[in-house]
């Protein structure tokens, strides 16, 4: 299944908004969508939660391996707009602690 | 108001998009709040998807799945029962949610989550299949 996913671009950075759901149903498509950015060589990626109002851990499995993939390279993934309800099942998971968490877009812009 | 949801649906990933719907009327007819939904929907696709994914089903055909949604005394009961082999998810070793990213293991963490968001879980295997209690208290948002 497909994923709508958003591209905007401030600067260096690529940002992403996916939209709706992440989950086992798209998380391959998603998966795709992600690597060939890093393929392609952005280094700095923001993944905008703002207009994803559900996240499984088949989609958190994805941003783990490009945060790796990533770090690897010298770049940086963050993330920013968390609902609270899936902010709090990154903090369960400890991803809170490896991957860089903003409450805004902006804030992840300057950090 | 509707006294509990039943769903069956065939083991398969594609299913799964078939029960935001009906979870979000259950959610709302009593009033169990956003949390409460989004809750019952990642053990949904967890438990559903770790099923699909990892079920021994033999030679059964196109196995099943059955979920039961009901609220008794201020607490949501989510019974999920599964054809195949027994699997007790209770039993799951916890994955390492502490490393550093660089060392950090990739997969492991859907039942972990479930688990951690229940208040109480309970596994038997009844009649050939796999049946996984979830409760979770209902606290007002």
């Amino acid at each position: 299944m497909d994923i709508e996913v958003l591209e905007e671009r401030v600067e260096t950075t690529l940002v992403l908004l996916p939209v709706s759901r992440l989950d086992s149903a798209n998380a391959r498509a998603f998966e795709g969508i992600v690597m060939d950015h890093v393929r392609a060589g952005e280094l700095n990626i923001i993944v905008d939660f703002s207009r994803l109002i559900f996240i499984s851990s088949s989609g958190m499995r994805v941003l783990l391996i490009a945060a790796k993939q990533i770090q690897a390279k010298q770049g940086k993934l963050a993330l920013s707009d968390m609902h609270p309800n899936i902010r709090e099942i990154f903090a369960i998971s400890g991803f809170d602690q490896i991957i860089s968490i903003y409450d805004s877009r902006a804030e992840a812009l300057a950090a | 108001m509707c006294e509990r949801l039943k769903i069956e649906l065939n083991a398969k990933l594609s299913e799964l998009r078939t029960l935001p719907g009906p979870v979000e009327q259950f959610g709302e007819a009593y009033n169990l709040g956003l949390k409460m939904n989004f809750v019952i929907n990642l053990a949904l696709e967890e438990l559903i998807t770790n099923t699909v994914i990892h079920g021994q089903f033999d030679n059964l055909g196109q196995p099943r799945i059955y979920i039961d949604l009901r609220v008794e005394n201020q607490t949501v009961f989510l019974v999920v029962e599964s054809d195949g082999r027994p699997f007790d998810p209770t039993q799951d070793t916890h994955p390492d949610t502490t490393s550093e990213l660089d060392s950090r293991p990739i997969g492991g963490l859907g039942l972990h989550l479930v688990k951690s968001q229940a208040d109480r879980i309970s596994y038997a295997y009844i009649n050939d299949r796999n049946r996984l209690q979830l409760e979770y208290d209902i606290v007002p948002e």
